[in-house]
């Protein structure tokens, strides 16, 4: 059985997650392999959430919010860009691929955009293969 | 039974006690020497003067797994981590640290409650106590002997070293540990002149002065237990604590800990982790109340615990005066001069 | 040549001034400890105090780290050497304590030695600067030279595969005891209550081992990210020498670059993660 990555995407509730409903209801094919949660603004995401969710298991963490300049709150993803920025130079520092971990900014009307995005980082995942290192074996 | 071996063979000796079950031993870290199981007979180094961590965790390990569960499951199908049933050889542990394991023996050991993990582990090692080296001098923040461990005391050990120039001379001490010395072959006999140079040591040892003249457990009970109210007293000496939780973990005789069950999805691990009453949410209890928010409260706790409340409750002080707190300390706090002044000074001297 | 006693005698001067006008109630230097090499923090109360003052070449701690113990409004004098400064400098900029509260008696020194290990402390460990940044009184002359790049020693873990430098950074943080020496050394751990001591939610285990040891040095990391003025004590703190100083800077220089803002340089400043500029570009998150 090939591999199948678990990828853990956390998308903004005002652009990135209705973009994701418009590609459904367009019906675009997109791999199955992202788990979504939804948060109102990329701002609301905590670094420490990616390096949990690496070490729960995730092999891949993708974060979606609007374009900067279009924050539903105003500034929100201004400073989720810094803080977001900050973590991938911590995971890369640490050896982890810098490939698993990716921020894109996808707007409502972006459904396309929202598909390929989500097919060509699952094809990146399923090159890099399993993430092994920070993923807890035991309890 | 007296043996020696040239030290710079030890890893003969090593070697076989690896064969007969797990060894212990110091091993020279980046850091400094820290005792840890042996995986090459040659990774022994018995040039410290004393490890970093204490040897306690042979005993009373820092993580210790009890019981392994899966959350759907019944209680019942939980499995108990087996503890190993191999003998243990603790290698090199300087005399205060193995009086520390007596200390300990009162908590973990004793009518009324026996810790079954400790019980077990204290009845399979054998303890290869090490006597300080006389000709060296002795580091400013040791105080064993003043509390009435000499440097080269072999009480607790079951089987004694004493450096001899190039060689290590060892000594049975208790029957367990005569039964071991007679199966070392890679041993050899030790001649008269040999068994003299280790009464003598014996004899040296006890006038190897550490700082402080003399203690009176009693005294210092007392003492704190009249300046514990001093608010003042404490806030003042607690002024550079950082209170981070190192003189706890590098202690032989703190023996605080948690047990939490750390769960994955559906599997999970009840264990006991090493807490110390240094640590902000010590005390935090379940309604969010927290006794001891500030530092004063947290390091005269500390204080009195060791010097105070353990003397009053078990006779005993609970310290060895191996130093180690005051060399890890970040902010260089020399705990038992604070007892010093906390006690006015009366009953002891500087040096 | 290096005049420790110079400063001290400097020192004590000062200290006694500020403490017989009143014009702050606590001065934070240095003390006497248990010997030469190993001096304590020390807050000197009164002015009987002044005379336990010292200063020589192992004062390595950073008294910003008790600042914050202090109520708000309380007047403190403190002793600040260059990365100290900059740590006084970070936290006006967090309001943590207001400029008006502290007098800054700076310390422009290079020749600080580590007690561990008897070397100088300089660029490799420390962030390289000899100067304080912010300062009321002098109490030696400028130093001059000395000059090295704190982020040159970065180079060969940059240059390592990323494979081997998981291997370095695992090696070593497995070593962790989890003692929180190097939290609570920092001038800028201070939260109450840290996130690794919240149950709810539970960000990491308390066992020593390597998925609680990682979440929580990577998590750390990440909160001092653009705030750690590479002062080294947390390193300096730490029982098994964990070299957690090498990750600091990366954050730092990595800050650097992206933000164009380097921690504690002045109080007019804001801590990068909570401010943004338009201009930022997306080029950083690639």
């Amino acid at each position: 059985m090939s591999f199948e990555p678990k990828i853990l995407g956390i998308a903004c509730n005002w652009c990135t997650y209705t973009g994701a409903d418009l590609a459904g209801t367009t019906r675009l094919e997109y791999p199955q392999n992202v788990r979504v949660v939804r948060v109102m603004c990329s701002s609301r995401i905590n670094p420490s959430f990616i390096f949990r969710a690496f070490q729960l298991g995730a092999d891949g963490v993708l974060v979606g919010g609007c374009h900067p300049g279009d924050c539903h709150y105003n500034t929100g993803n201004l400073y989720a860009r810094r803080r977001l920025a900050t973590a991938k130079k911590i995971l890369e520092f640490a050896g982890i691929e810098p490939g698993r971990f990716r921020v894109e900014w996808i707007s409502a009307s972006e459904g396309n955009k929202f598909a390929e995005v989500v097919e060509e980082f699952t094809n990146q995942i399923k090159n890099l293969g399993p993430q092994m290192k920070l993923k807890i074996q035991e309890p | 039974m007296l043996k020696k071996i040239v030290i710079d063979e030890i890893s003969q000796l090593t070697a076989v006690l690896m064969e007969m079950g797990t060894l212990i031993a110091p091993v020279k870290e980046i850091s400094g020497h820290n005792f840890m199981e042996i995986a090459d007979p040659g990774q022994v180094d018995l040039d410290f003067y004393n490890t970093i961590m204490s040897p306690k965790s042979a005993f009373f390990p820092q993580k210790e797994d009890f019981v392994r569960y899966k959350t759907a499951e019944k209680l019942s199908a939980a499995e108990t981590v087996l503890l190993d049933t191999k003998p243990v050889f603790l290698f090199g542990v300087r005399p205060c640290d193995v009086k520390s394991f007596q200390i300990m023996d009162i908590h973990f050991n004793h009518a009324g409650i026996i810790d079954p993990y400790w019980h077990h582990r204290r009845e399979s090692t054998t303890i290869f106590g090490y006597a300080f080296d006389l000709d060296k001098p002795v580091d400013p923040a040791d105080f064993y002997n003043t509390l009435g461990i000499s440097a080269s005391d072999p009480e607790g050990s079951d089987i004694f070293m004493v450096k001899k120039e190039k060689e290590l001379l060892l000594k049975s001490i208790t029957h367990k540990g005569e039964k071991l010395l007679a199966q070392l072959s890679a041993l050899t006999s030790a001649t008269s002149g040999d068994e003299q140079y280790y009464e003598e040591y014996l004899q040296r040892g006890k006038d190897y002065k550490t700082r402080f003249t003399s203690v009176d457990p009693e005294a210092i009970a007392l003492e704190l237990e009249d300046v514990f109210e001093n608010t003042d007293f404490w806030k003042e000496i607690s002024s550079a604590c950082l209170s981070c939780g190192v003189c706890t973990f590098v202690c032989p005789t703190c023996y605080c800990f948690d047990i939490c069950d750390d769960t994955l999805f559906s599997k999970g691990t009840r264990r006991r982790v090493w807490d110390a009453c240094m640590f902000t949410d010590f005390t935090l209890e379940a309604s969010g109340h927290n006794p001891r928010t500030q530092v004063y409260q947290r390091l005269r706790q500390k204080f009195c615990h060791k010097y105070s409340f353990h003397i009053r409750k078990y006779g005993v002080i609970s310290c060895v005066g191996c130093g180690r707190c005051t060399r890890s300390c970040p902010v260089n706090i020399d705990i038992f001069a604070f007892v010093n002044i906390a006690t006015r000074a009366k009953w002891y001297q500087r040096l | 040549m290096i005049r420790f006693k110079q400063i001290e005698e400097r020192l004590k001067k000062e200290a006694k001034i500020l403490l017989e006008s009143g014009e702050v109630t606590v001065v934070l230097a240095y003390g006497k400890g248990y010997d030469e090499k190993h001096p304590m923090p020390y807050a000197a109360k009164k002015i009987a105090d002044v005379e336990d003052l010292v200063f020589n070449e192992y004062c390595n701690h950073n008294m910003a780290r008790y600042l914050v113990r202090y109520p708000q409004g309380t007047k403190i004098a403190i002793a600040v050497k260059a990365a100290d400064s900059r740590a006084v400098v970070q936290l006006i900029q967090e309001e943590k304590v207001k400029r008006d509260d502290l007098v800054l008696l700076g310390i422009p020194i290079h020749g600080m030695k580590d007690p561990r290990t008897g070397e100088v402390i300089d660029g490799k460990t420390t962030c390289g600067m000899y100067t304080p940044v912010l300062y009321d009184v002098l109490l030696n002359d400028d130093v001059h030279g000395h000059k090295i790049s704190p982020y040159d020693v970065l180079a060969k873990y940059e240059a390592m595969d990323k494979d081997e430098r998981w291997e370095f950074w695992k090696k070593e943080l497995d070593k962790c005891i989890r003692c929180y020496a190097c939290r609570k050394a920092c001038p800028m751990c201070y939260c109450d209550p840290c996130f690794i001591d919240q149950s709810k939610p539970k960000w990491a285990d308390k066992a020593p081992q390597s998925p609680g040891n990682m979440m929580y040095h990577l998590t750390r990391f990440h909160h001092l990210a653009g705030r750690c003025v590479d002062c080294g004590e947390c390193s300096r703190a730490c029982p098994v020498n964990i070299p957690l100083y090498l990750f600091h800077k990366k954050v730092a220089k990595e800050c650097e670059e992206m933000f164009h803002q380097k921690a504690g340089m002045s109080i007019e400043d804001k801590p990068v993660l909570i401010d943004f500029r338009v201009e930022d570009s997306d080029k950083i998150l690639e």
